[in-house]
């Protein structure tokens, strides 16, 4: 059957774009009403780019340089309850500066949507990529998901308030992307047509839950042990729903621009036969690919699982996947000191996914690439080859190795 | 980007019989007896009226008022962070005139109002409401100041005045005197600091009469960012009987301690002219509190002073802490 | 065994003394070689001026501290009282410290055969006309006095916390005996008049105790409200309805939050000599709870349901003896003061006047150092009852 794509034009044009570009270009398509800017190296792009496309008049938008994160995640959270389609973004610690407004947003059930520019937390200063800073959303009630191309990103953006602004979820949107690598490398990006997207993405209607005269409420009264968990429980059920809200997206995503996501939680690659996979995050998707060609050269049948959405984790679907596997490798491009193993915070997710499987795969994990550091093609076949190591029975002092550290 | 929006022109209450009758913010909030901070809520809600919607920032005035899950409030009222009472409202702000701009809303004035507490407001919000105040959109903040972090049972804040008991500055055996800053000049601060800002404003709730609703109203009606700074007698934190609640206020304002004045597009008002009418002695003042009650002589000698040079030698008495004699160096 | 005493009392006003009463009871009950403990219902934290509280003791005489916290610790509210004392009468009429908690028999907690400890200057009949009756039989006594009301920062030291304690050995020696009640004080305190306070008020409360029989007492109304589960206000959330917009002239007009009424926070109450009003609008101008509605003729009635007490309409009207506090107790319903003047004007004011009496309470302005007790007067009513127009000050 032809999709839409096929039989009509939906994209624009092809422009050479960014990471952060191509974010604003979504925001733009998106026909966000607010945005609310404060510089932080990466993602500041994106801002400035918004600021040019308003300044130039090809959208419309409130746009306010806030004096600080917490501010401009206040005036996105407080702009998104009046009804209107809100957008902020950071990266680093000035996420995490902000991160009060963070946390409110997803309970006052909120849908704008930010940008995470992944960075490394200070101290000291740093601007490559490191995923702790969005990953420290994971328990606060939001949508989280990693675009690993700039295409991604853009598309995602429209994704991401598709999910986020429907009435069964109702839950803000963190989309991250590499610092740097994702952010600042220019590609050719295609752009859908405004028409396309108008029909992919209504608008934003916020319905019973809006501030407004007409529609009198008192929004977020002071609780105690009465209702908390009652609250608590609606929040985990909106986090459920999104599981079965996210298909139906990509479904009609997928119908109107063409077959572009086979999963819309992860993407496979070489998974079908593969008995080893390694999973990650964000722009290591790429060295990991042609890590697979390689091996898959050398006849070892290798795999790759691109881990798209975090929030809400894709249970059922990574149980399916992994779950035939002899051997998963994970690379955490984050740390969390004191976990488990000392490993990072995707592995502990991922094992206990794969827990309650009578037959699990063998489960490492890598730390690699924090600060920024290269992940190399040559990386990626060590971890493939120390995971399949594993596999294999060959016992290891350590669950966890660091990769590309100076020893 | 601004949007040319009708404007609700108030008219200045001119007797309290001319009070509207109708509440926005009714009775069923857990503020304590004699609460004044109270007052400045039912207030502003009744001189903004029904087109309105607010923030309120946490404090006791979002915690008394909306106590498990239930809300006085009659005007649409949503909660913000401690240190977001101006970005609350500039996101508000920006909002509707965004959907009003591209259709999606009715063109209309609607009052945007924050209010946050002393702490919330004149220490950890301060930023967020210099950038709301250098926007254009339309919005007032309303700075409740009781003078403590009344919610979590009076800690000191920036606006604590100088000597009194808190829980974070009780009185020792070594030092009697633990808070020993001396309250932080908010309004003006904020109007020295932002001069396209066009009304900024210090009341007393309940005197004198109908002033914080029409200043209230006022700040509406000029439009733009704006800002008030209420002086609210707080019977648990103070310590004193909730019958003299009002009465507190009064001597506030009679003492000089707290000025009352408006600043509209630069030019200073005073409401009350401490310097014409003549001031009480803060003594008068200080001695109805518990919370000074181990003030010695020398203490209270200290805080007139204090007042006595604010009214005296200031540039702009009550307002601005310069002194004349514009010298010019070397 | 485990006993367990609650103190109810007014939240910042009694809220050191309530502190000092559980505290009391963990020390004297470890000098006599139990195990105890006391807390205070989180709740109700944090506290507002007169609205009604809990502080609760531990006793056991057998049970190890983890058995006796496992039992009683880490708990929201205690699940039944050997004692209940109760440090301001008015709050026999029913306490509702919160929203959703509803109004809640000041008894509900105590079990068969336990003890009610109010301190109070009624007989014990006077009070059983607001405390509701029991399927069992309970015990009321009474420490005798006002209500000691103090401020955050001023400890009303007026003895009222030895003299509850004297009782609570009389009431249930089980929990502390006046032997180590009086020896605690004395060691603790040096001051001989604390024991000898203790020991009185301990004789005293033996001979007053009053045995209340099963189904003597009040009737009660008060629903306890059933919260909702989270699948019946899911698509609400932390999204609640605003009251509704709603004003018309007269009793009750103005729309208020049903959930929450919070009169229960007063001692005393406004009385209303309408025929002396001058109209001025003050009472209903300064008053920070909304409670009055203004009617057609200028007046404004009170809404008692709302009302919590602070005082200080009578201290802003200008008229004397226009509007005067009264204790809470002479009262026994809510109902409009404004729709009994119009119904019958000289018998509304023979009742005012019956209920104002001629004590007037004055309070200095720093809470905890004392009242003054003034006489009062009677104005007779003017010739023109509605009282002159003119003269109103704005």
């Amino acid at each position: 059957m032809a999709t839409v794509a096929e039989t009509t034009n939906v994209w624009a044009n092809e422009l050479l774009l960014n990471g952060c570009q191509a974010v604003a270009q979504g925001v733009k398509l998106a026909n966000v009403d607010v945005i609310a800017a404060y510089p932080i190296r990466p993602y500041t792009e994106v801002m400035d780019q918004l600021s040019k496309l308003i300044a130039d008049g090809e959208f419309d938008s409130e746009y306010i340089v806030a004096d600080s994160e917490h501010s401009q995640f206040e005036i996105v959270k407080h702009a998104s309850s009046v009804g209107a389609r809100a957008f902020g973004g950071s990266s680093g610690t000035g996420w995490m500066y902000g991160f009060e407004a963070l946390v409110v947003a997803a309970t006052d059930r909120l849908p704008p949507l930010f940008v995470v520019g992944n960075r490394a937390l200070d101290d000291p200063g740093a601007f490559g990529v490191e995923h702790n800073d969005a990953l420290a959303l994971r328990d606060m009630g939001w949508l989280l998901c990693w675009a690993s191309t700039a295409q991604e990103a853009l598309e995602h953006v429209l994704i991401g308030y598709r999910i986020a602004e429907d009435n069964r979820v109702l839950m803000p949107m963190a989309l991250a992307m590499d610092g740097a690598f994702l952010t600042h490398s220019q590609h050719m990006i295609k752009v859908p047509t405004q028409e396309a997207v108008n029909t992919f993405l209504p608008p934003f209607n916020l319905g019973k839950r809006v501030l407004h005269p007409d529609n009198p409420v008192s929004i977020a009264p002071q609780v105690n042990e009465d209702w908390v968990m009652e609250l608590r429980r609606q929040n985990w059920e909106a986090a459920r729903r999104a599981r079965t809200v996210i298909p139906e997206v990509y479904k009609s995503f997928n119908d109107l621009f063409g077959p572009r996501y086979a999963n819309p939680f992860f993407d496979e690659f070489m998974c079908e036969d593969a008995e080893v996979v390694l999973v990650g995050l964000g722009a290591v998707a790429m060295p990991a690919r042609t890590a697979v060609r390689r091996l898959r050269e050398q006849g070892k049948k290798a795999g790759y699982v691109n881990l798209r959405w975090f929030r809400p984790f894709p249970t059922e679907q990574l149980r399916a996947t992994l779950g035939r596997m002899k051997g998963v490798g994970i690379i955490d491009r984050n740390f969390a000191m004191g976990s488990p193993d000392n490993g990072g915070i995707v592995v502990q997710d991922i094992r206990s996914c794969l827990y309650p499987l009578t037959k699990r795969p063998v489960v490492t994990d890598f730390i690699g690439g924090l600060g920024g550091r290269d992940m190399s093609i040559a990386d990626c076949v060590r971890m493939f080859e120390i995971t399949f190591d594993a596999a294999a029975g060959q016992q290891r002092d350590e669950l966890v190795t660091w990769i590309g550290l100076r020893e | 980007m601004a949007t040319q929006l009708p404007v609700i022109d108030y008219e200045k209450i001119k007797k309290v019989h001319d009070a509207p009758l109708e509440e926005f913010y009714t009775s069923g909030h857990r503020t304590c007896q004699g609460c004044e901070s109270a007052m400045v809520m039912r207030d502003f809600a009744k001189a903004a009226g029904p087109r309105t919607v607010v923030t309120g920032a946490t404090g006791c005035m979002y915690v008394a008022n909306t106590s498990y899950l239930t809300t006085p409030w009659i005007v649409p009222w949503m909660h913000t962070q401690l240190g977001a009472g101006g970005s609350s409202a500039v996101g508000m702000a920006a909002g509707l005139r965004a959907l009003m701009r591209k259709g999606r809303i009715p063109k209309e004035k609607i009052n945007v109002i924050n209010f946050s507490g002393d702490l919330g407001a004149g220490d950890m919000g301060i930023g967020g409401i210099s950038g709301a105040l250098q926007t254009d959109y339309d919005l007032l903040v309303i700075m409740y100041d009781n003078e403590s972090a009344a919610n979590t049972d009076i800690q000191a804040t920036g606006s604590t005045t100088y000597g009194a008991q808190t829980t974070f500055t009780p009185p020792g055996s070594k030092h009697r005197i633990m808070q020993r800053r001396w309250k932080k000049n908010v309004a003006a601060m904020l109007a020295v600091g932002h001069p396209t800002c066009r009304y900024v404003a210090t009341a007393s709730a309940t005197f004198p009469a109908l002033d914080f609703m029409n200043k209230t109203r006022k700040a509406l009606s000029i439009g733009g960012p704006t800002f008030i700074h209420t002086f609210d007698p707080c019977p648990k934190g103070w310590d004193f009987h909730p019958r003299y609640a009002h009465e507190l206020g009064e001597l506030g304002v009679k003492s000089g301690i707290f000025p009352l004045y408006e600043i509209i597009d630069g030019q200073v008002v005073y409401t009350y002219d401490a310097r014409q009418k003549g001031r009480i002695p803060v003594r008068e003042y200080l001695e109805k509190q518990g919370r000074f009650a181990h003030l010695i002589d020398e203490d209270v000698d200290y805080i007139q002073s204090m007042v006595d040079t604010m009214w005296n030698e200031w540039d702009i008495p009550g307002v601005a802490p310069f002194k004349a004699g514009l010298s010019v160096a070397g | 065994m485990i006993k367990r005493v609650e103190v109810n009392y007014r939240g910042i006003f009694q809220k050191t003394l309530g502190k000092y009463i559980g505290g009391d009871i963990v020390q004297i009950a470890s000098r006599m070689g139990k195990v105890a403990f006391s807390n205070g219902r989180y709740s109700d934290s944090p506290e507002r001026n007169g609205i009604p509280c809990k502080y609760f003791a531990f006793v056991s005489p057998d049970l190890s501290e983890e058995e006796l916290e496992a039992e009683c610790g880490a708990k929201l509210d205690i699940d039944e009282a050997d004692v209940s004392v109760v440090v301001d009468d008015t709050m026999v009429k029913g306490v509702e410290p919160w929203g959703w908690h509803g109004v809640r028999a000041i008894n509900e907690k105590l079990r068969e055969k336990g003890c009610l400890l109010v301190t109070s200057q009624h007989s014990h009949d006077q009070l059983l006309t607001f405390i509701p009756k029991q399927p069992f039989s309970w015990r009321l006594a009474t420490v005798e006095g006002p209500a000691s009301l103090a401020g955050l920062w001023v400890y009303k030291d007026d003895l009222t916390r030895e003299r509850v304690l004297g009782a609570l050995a009389a009431v249930d020696p089980g929990i502390i005996s006046i032997e180590a009640v009086e020896s605690y004080l004395l060691e603790k305190t040096k001051d001989k008049h604390r024991a000898e306070a203790a020991r009185a008020s301990y004789d005293a409360t033996l001979r007053n105790m009053r045995v209340v029989k099963a189904g003597e007492g009040a009737e009660w109304h008060h629903e306890i409200p059933r919260l909702p589960t989270w699948k019946e206000f899911e698509s609400g959330g932390v999204v609640v309805p605003a009251v509704p917009r709603g004003f018309t002239m007269g009793p009750r007009g103005q729309s208020r939050n049903e959930r929450f009424l919070r009169g229960t926070t007063k001692s005393h109450r406004p009385v209303v000599r309408f025929d002396l009003c001058i109209k001025c609008t003050l009472c209903w101008y300064d008053c920070p709870d909304e409670c009055f509605d203004p009617t057609d003729d200028g007046l404004y009635d009170v809404n008692y349901e709302v009302c919590v007490g602070c005082h200080k309409c009578a201290e802003v009207c200008p008229v004397p003896e226009c509007i005067v506090m009264v204790d809470e107790l002479k009262f026994d319903n809510n109902d409009s003061p404004w729709e009994h003047h119009k119904r019958d004007p000289q018998g509304y004011i023979k009742w005012a006047e019956e209920k104002k009496g001629l004590e007037r309470i004055h309070y200095p302005h720093v809470t905890g150092t004392g009242m003054e007790i003034r006489e009062g007067k009677f104005v007779p009513p003017k010739p023109d009852k509605g009282g002159p127009a003119a003269g109103a000050k704005a």
